[in-house]
């Protein structure tokens, strides 16, 4: 129990320090600027956000025309008569002569005719909205049914949209057709109803709209909706989440990271560490104030936006795998600038890691690799399911863990407070991990829990590559995903090897490759079958884990890709490490061409 | 103030930032966002606009129509971009659910010229990409069955629009306003962000590694320092939003008056700066002041938003090319905001200056 003790004596020592900090003249401050920022806010929910304004010239002949357009700020309205006009038509993007609009035909004047088109469209509709006879202006109503049919992952291996191939038939259902009632032919909404919705949806600013649309999970009235009213889901909703919950979270971890930083700043953690409370707890400790405080924001925020509190659960292991973040840049880094920058960095690859798999939630299943995804889903009212959860989530879990695992391993004095390069310090840190009486145990252990990186940076390879038409989605895919697993495979060899070069035999070279290939092979298949079968049964599945076929293969790919590293450092010294990836990469590229091409054809 | 003792701190600053290599993070992240958002591009391009990638130009979607006979069906048939073919109801959705459709419609058998509306039932899969894509082909034709229907029902309105031909678009152009009113003021005004935010670890730096008493004793004076750093990270801006400017340009998209925007946002990121540098003086300390600063930042771009013709939408405008002779009036409004800003911290740092020395 006294671990206990320590853990909560030190997370209110660091509540109470961070508190005193703050007090004196932040916090004042900080009330202040937090009332302009509510104030500014309502300032610019007024003004409109003045960005955009002014991209497009326009030139018009008719005062009523140039009225009508220069209520968007986007257009500069330039009235003006028709034979000016006509002789300048380079100078603006559209002109408009006696009800005609006209454009130069570059990207920009589509998209002003775009723009154009749009704003006109409001016009149109604001004007039959108050037409006495709502169904003369209104004639076609369309009530859109969605079917429910699992997109599979398999099924992208043509290319990047399904659908079915036309035929000159009409195509023929399998099994028991089920017998659907024909709809009826009246909308069961009154007129007045139906013109309520319309003047409110053409109210409202498009731009904004949008977003707090996504948050506020009131449907509109029904399924019925004019042509004009129809349009794709946009994929920007996702923004706004990864605003109203990333950023905050990514914020407060800030503050954790700097108190680590303070600790190590002249020293002044060194009473902590000479007492006899375990590195562990005084981690825990520290971490604890933030993680609740994160919560708290969590839970505020879904309270506030009227969401279901099902939201947090996929936040937690990102307030986790943030927090173990924090924590090793804060350990890592030597001065404020090199923290500055490394958690600009870190903070930007894990949102667009988190944000942009999201983008395509309505779309695919790749979209579940992202917990944000299943925040997208709970706000639509859509259902997960626990292995969707896991599926997301696991790779936060246990990186977060891992990450935890080797700070509390390091969080001593001759770690905390020495003063070498960025790479140096990492090496240093793994080097911790593995113990010099057991090299080939930890080696195993550390290729072992790699794992959960390796999948992680090759999601995000898929999610980025998968964008691309096929051809060139699955060379990229093959050749970064080969480039990963041999750096991680390679980068405890590394460890040791600067470490201790001598320790190197051939024999020990022998060992120490084979330790790594195993437990990259055994976390791989673990991991594998845990969590991402959907996409492992795909053929871009087939690329990242090209392995679970038949054992020994892959793991002698994998002994071979390590033992071109070992003898490249070995023969080389510290030098050959790079060129040796690439070696090991193209042979692993290779084999994977071999399998895949036999497995095409 | 000398000008050799300016250049001697942001020397030494720049030497730190190179030693540490964190000048290569900030590289390497350009060139992530760089690459992130091209391949986004290609991915959404494709999403909305697939005959955007040749490959599914000639596509045909298979379309179930069921239902009364309309006009509706002859403008799909008409359609290039579908095949369509008769089916009873329930097969048609059956066959839908097992993706071997695309869409089903179901039209009633209200006449086109009766009092009620007519209501079209559409039938797609949740979910889906391709949805998304037949949804937006539909619409083009669904629009035309409505301007079919209202002039067929036109003597009933009792008022008309403004009329305004508008030729129909022809392709591209969708992402233009993203890209140009959103992305490039973004990422061109980052810069300025990480350079008032290097300036604040700067100074706290110096404050909280206790080695401002070795730099005082230095022929440098203390506003000189101060003055050193804000040289150094300034420096910084120009050259980042160049990389960016170059960076998009690779991507394809074309950008005008790059010398006015690397000057606009040079000299706009100097306010930035120096009020991260006031933050920085006043607290010493960098939590405090790096979340005093970020919250103020977030109340001065917003407040900068409301304004019409403000410098952020000054870049929009550069880089489409329709800024006029306004830009040099914004320009003029920054650099009075700078030269205040300027003074204050002048006195600022040599209040600092007498307090140390006299204490």
């Amino acid at each position: 129990m006294s671990t206990l003790a320590d853990i909560t004596t030190i997370a209110r020592w660091e509540v109470k320090k961070s508190f005193s900090m703050m007090s004196r003249d932040v916090l004042p401050l900080a009330a202040i600027l937090f009332v302009l920022l509510v104030l500014v806010t309502g300032l610019t929910a007024q003004t409109g956000l003045h960005l955009q304004d002014g991209m497009y010239r326009v030139g018009v002949d008719d005062p009523r025309v140039a009225g009508l357009i220069a209520g968007d700020a986007r257009f500069s309205v330039y009235q003006l008569d028709a034979s000016t006009l006509d002789a300048n038509r380079d100078v603006f993007d559209v002109i408009v002569v006696r009800g005609q609009a006209s454009s130069r035909g570059t990207d920009k004047a589509n998209a002003a005719l775009k723009t154009l088109s749009r704003d006109y469209g409001k016009y149109v509709n604001s004007i039959y909205n108050s037409e006495t006879d709502l169904f003369a202006a209104y004639p076609l109503w369309i009530d859109s049914e969605s079917v429910k049919s699992e997109l599979s992952f398999l099924a992208t291996q043509s290319g990047q949209y399904i659908s079915a191939a036309p035929s000159r038939a009409a195509p023929v259902p399998e099994g028991v057709v089920q017998n659907i009632p024909n709809p009826s032919p009246d909308l069961s909404l009154s007129e007045d109803q139906l013109r309520a919705q319309l003047v409110q949806s053409n109210a409202q600013n498009s731009q904004i709209s949008r977003y707090t649309e996504a948050l506020s999970s009131s449907g509109a009235m029904g399924n019925f909706k004019t042509p004009s009213q129809l349009s794709p889901p946009l994929p920007f909703d996702s923004i706004i989440l990864v605003f109203i919950f990333i950023f905050p979270l990514y914020f407060t971890s800030q503050f954790f990271m700097m108190s680590i930083m303070n600790e190590r700043i002249e020293r002044k953690g060194e009473i902590l560490l000479s007492t006899p409370v375990r590195a562990s707890s005084i981690i825990i400790g520290k971490a604890l104030p933030y993680f609740i405080g994160m919560l708290a924001i969590c839970a505020a925020l879904t309270l506030y936006i009227g969401a279901s509190p099902l939201i947090i659960l996929p936040l937690i292991p990102i307030i986790f795998f943030f927090l173990a973040n924090a924590l090793l840049i804060g350990m890592l880094s030597r001065s404020f600038k090199e923290l500055s920058f490394i958690s600009i960095f870190f903070s930007t690859v894990a949102t667009s890691y988190l944000f942009f798999p999201s983008i395509f939630a309505n779309v695919h299943v790749i979209s579940l690799i992202s917990p944000l995804t299943l925040i997208v889903l709970t706000i639509q009212g859509s259902v997960w399911t626990a292995t969707d959860y896991l599926y997301s989530t696991s790779l936060f879990w246990l990186t977060g863990a891992v990450l935890f695992y080797i700070a509390a391993q390091n969080f001593k004095d001759e770690r905390l407070f020495s003063e070498k390069p960025l790479a140096t310090r990492v090496r240093e840190f793994l080097s911790e991990i593995l113990p010099r009486k057991y090299p080939f145990v930890s080696l195993f252990l550390l290729s072992g829990f790699s794992i959960p990186f390796v999948f992680m940076v090759q999601m995000m390879c898929l999610v980025l590559f998968f964008n691309l038409p096929m051809p060139y989605s699955l060379v990229f895919l093959l050749l970064f995903a080969a480039l990963i697993e041999e750096f991680a495979k390679g980068i405890g060899i590394y460890t040791i090897y600067s470490r201790d070069a001598g320790f190197f035999t051939w024999k020990n070279l022998v060992l120490a490759s084979a330790a790594t290939a195993i437990g990259f092979l055994v976390a791989e298949k673990l991991l594998l079958f845990v969590t991402i079968a959907q996409i492992s049964d795909s053929v871009f599945g087939s690329i990242l884990f090209l392995s679970l076929g038949s054992l020994w293969l892959p793991l002698l790919l994998h002994f071979v890709g390590v033992l071109i590293v070992a003898a490249c450092l070995k023969l080389g010294g510290k030098r050959w490490f790079v060129p040796g990836l690439a070696i090991a990469m193209v042979v692993h590229c290779l084999y994977n061409l071999y399998f895949i091409l036999g497995w095409l054809g | 103030m000398k000008g050799r003792h300016l250049s001697i701190i942001a020397k030494k600053e720049f030497r730190g930032l190179f030693n540490e290599k964190t000048i290569l993070l900030a590289v390497l992240l350009q060139l992530f966002i760089a690459l992130f958002s091209s391949f986004l591009m290609v991915g959404l391009t494709s999403m909305y606009d697939p005959s955007s990638l040749s490959k599914y130009s000639r596509y045909r979607y298979s379309v179930a129509y069921a239902g009364n006979e309309s006009e509706l069906l002859t403008y799909l048939e008409k359609s290039p971009d579908f095949r369509v073919y008769q089916m009873d109801l329930s097969t048609a959705v059956a066959a839908l659910g097992q993706r071997k459709l695309a869409a089903v419609i179901y039209v009633p058998d209200t006449p086109p010229d009766a009092v009620d509306p007519i209501k079209i039932t559409l039938y797609t899969v949740q979910n889906d990409l391709q949805s998304a894509i037949v949804d937006v082909k539909l619409k083009d034709i669904f629009l035309k069955y409505e301007q079919n229907l209202r002039q067929i029902r036109e003597e009933r309105l009792d008022v008309h629009p403004l009329p305004l031909q508008i030729p129909a678009s022809t392709g591209g152009g969708d992402f233009y306003e993203f890209v140009y009113g959103l992305l490039i003021p973004l990422l061109v005004f980052m810069p300025a962000i990480i350079a008032s935010a290097l300036v604040i670890d700067l100074i706290t730096e110096e404050y909280q590694h206790e080695t401002l008493e070795t730099l005082i004793s230095t022929p440098v004076t203390f506003p000189e320092m101060i003055w050193g750093k804000v040289l150094a990270c300034e420096v910084l801006v120009p050259i980042q939003a160049a990389t960016w400017l170059i960076l998009l340009a690779i991507n394809g998209i074309a950008i005008q008056n790059p010398v006015q925007i690397l000057l606009q946002v040079s000299v706009t990121s100097l306010i930035l700066i120096l009020i991260g540098t006031l933050v920085a003086l006043h607290y010493r300390e960098r939590t405090a002041a790096q979340f005093i600063f970020s919250t103020g930042l977030v109340v001065v771009i917003l407040l900068v938003l409301a304004v019409p013709s403000n410098p952020l939408n000054l870049l929009t405008r550069l880089a489409v090319g329709t800024a006029g002779l306004e830009q040099w009036l914004v320009l003029a409004v920054v650099l009075a905001i700078v030269a205040i800003l300027c003074y204050i911290t002048q006195k600022y740092a040599e209040q600092v200056a007498k307090n140390h020395s006299g204490s």
